[in-house]
């Protein structure tokens, strides 16, 4: 196996007795990379983290992490790894500053970089000594984010790590992963928000009511060239037909069109037209993911 | 240690309030024995009762009234039995079921904790707690009755093995507590369970020792297994309860641990 390939999922599946969970998946991660796995809620997403800290067992397939099978070294695959759930729940009536002494009694951590993140999360001395039942959200996902980091892992885990975090905090969360990310370590994260996905991975994939629908990169899956185009005529025009799209919304002298392929024969006819005002921006990871979502439908 | 410092924490209040409450109610009950003299009396009054009235409490009162009595069945009485059943059922099912519930234990299980490490952690810590709150109330029983009587070698023995075969008895509450949280999802309900499997073989216990009709299903009664009074009246051997109550703890275990490292671990 390439030894460059931390990640590697192979025809996996998991049915929770008739139920799908999620149908032949195949997919792979590379050291370094961050992996953005997309879908909406219930898709699939959280099943298969969860068969990738050997958490749920598959029902068929093979996930092989930094070369190993998962259920043969479960225990020295998650002390390479850090995870942070998606509904991170820590023990209520424990204090934060007890909490990351246990969970750092189970790891292998370094006090320093937990005290730095301590400090970049802004995390303070009374948020530390407060019960974990009586922090809000978003401390609590700090306390996430920091024992999933504290151990310095060579893979990440992430479920949806920045829900309950500010903007500001997002920032400085995306940071991190960036500079964890350039020290080499993989980061496998799970989301549902398009825009932090199109901001921080390189690779996507994306997941429909249990199965991968597309796996690609950021910039290949905006070469699909789904673009919402928005314009308001001066005039009505009698017989409105644009050539590769699709007409979304309209009202009275408003149009919204989503495009796909050559813009060439769509300019053309647009320049032809009587148009007061229009839109077109760049295109959108957002539009991309719906449009395989319709494809699907 | 770091998961028995866990646990500890967690639970220190019940644990502390249980070992004080059966260690004072020991030293009580047996300090009761020496004070007033009820044995001719009571002895009296029970033989007016009709025969099912005195096998309903007779054998336990009139038994009582003697050091020794006293000593079996304070460490017999349902207050004991319920303060330890809430021990031994609540911290496994709350640790395993429980956490299961609230995601905890997906939190623990991504750590690198092998899941055979965690469950036989669990259970070593609450065996541990279950044997030092026993220990204590023993050791209180000794002290009553060092003090108010006499202490024979030979009772000392008897009531170490009373508490041994005490201990034994909670300790198999505990691991079947274990193995309905290793299958169970939701902890309320597991112990719910567990709780109602014990009252209904504790009262068939009880109920079969009244009614010739169902005293078949003794040989298949945990409590039948514990029998203080007699381990103190030498009626019974110690050996057979270990053997039985050591047999079924050990099937519970080796279940709990088969299940819980096959379990999907909930989220």
């Amino acid at each position: 196996m390439d030894q460059s390939i931390i990640i590697s999922v192979n025809n996996l599946s998991k049915f929770y007795g008739e139920t799908l969970g999620v149908q032949d998946l195949n997919f792979s991660v590379s050291q370094g990379e961050i992996f953005g796995f997309l879908g909406p809620n219930g898709a699939g997403k959280t099943t298969t983290i969860r068969m990738l800290l050997d958490l749920l067992r598959p029902s068929f397939g093979q996930i092989h992490i930094f070369g190993k099978e998962i259920y043969d070294h479960s225990l020295e695959i998650r002390r390479r790894s850090g995870y942070l759930p998606g509904n991170f729940s820590a023990y209520g009536n424990m204090t934060g500053a007890d909490f990351l002494r246990f969970a750092g009694s189970m790891r292998r951590t370094s006090p320093k970089l937990q005290s730095s993140l301590i400090d970049r999360f802004q995390l303070s001395k009374e948020d530390l000594s407060q019960k974990v039942k009586h922090l809000s959200h978003g401390t609590l996902q700090k306390l996430g984010i920091i024992q999933a980091f504290f151990h310095q892992p060579e893979l990440l885990i992430l479920d949806e790590p920045t829900i309950g975090l500010d903007p500001l905090m997002q920032e400085e969360f995306y940071r991190l992963l960036f500079e964890v990310q350039n020290k080499g370590k993989t980061i496998f994260f799970s989301s549902h928000n398009l825009a932090e996905v199109e901001k921080i991975c390189h690779r996507i994939a994306i997941i429909r009511d249990g199965k991968l629908v597309a796996l690609e990169t950021l910039e290949s899956l905006k070469k699909k060239k789904v673009r919402r185009l928005k314009f308001i005529l001066k005039e009505p025009v009698d017989d409105l037909k644009l050539p590769g799209a699709n007409l979304v919304k309209q009202k009275d002298l408003y149009y919204e069109y989503l495009v796909e392929g050559d813009m060439k024969r769509l300019l053309q006819k647009l320049s032809s037209m009587p148009i007061d005002d229009l839109i077109f921006p760049e295109p959108d990871l957002e539009e991309v993911f719906m449009a395989y979502y319709h494809k699907e439908e | 240690m770091a998961y028995f410092y866990f646990i500890w924490k967690f639970h220190r209040s019940f644990l502390i309030f249980s070992a004080l409450v059966i260690s004072a109610f020991q030293f009580l009950i047996l300090k009761l024995v020496t004070t007033i003299d009820y044995s001719a009396i009571t002895s009296y009054l029970l033989e007016q009762l009709p025969e099912n009235v005195q096998a309903m409490f007779g054998q336990d009162f009139i038994s009582m009234l003697t050091v020794e009595g006293a000593a079996a069945f304070g460490l017999n009485h349902p207050l004991v039995l319920v303060i330890l059943s809430i021990g031994a059922i609540t911290i496994p099912s709350r640790h395993i079921a429980g956490e299961a519930e609230t995601g905890t234990l997906e939190l623990v299980l991504s750590f690198p904790v092998a899941r055979t490490k965690l469950l036989l952690n669990l259970w070593i810590t609450v065996l541990s707690f279950l044997f030092f709150i026993i220990l204590f109330a023993v050791f209180s029983s000794l002290v009553s009755i060092y003090i108010f009587h006499q202490l024979t070698a030979g009772l000392f023995v008897k009531m170490i093995t009373i508490g041994c075969n005490l201990w034994l008895l909670f300790v198999f509450v505990m691991s079947l507590s274990l193995l309905l949280s290793s299958f169970g999802k939701e902890g309320n309900k597991v112990g719910i369970r567990v709780a109602g499997i014990t009252l209904v073989f504790y009262l068939l216990h009880y109920l079969s020792s009244l009614w010739d009709t169902i005293s078949f299903t003794k040989p298949f009664n945990f409590f039948a297994y514990y029998q203080p009074e007699d381990i103190m009246t030498g009626n019974r051997s110690f050996s057979l309860h270990f053997v039985v109550l050591f047999s079924l703890i050990l099937i519970c275990l080796l279940v709990s641990l088969f299940q819980f490292n096959r379990r999907d671990i909930p989220g």
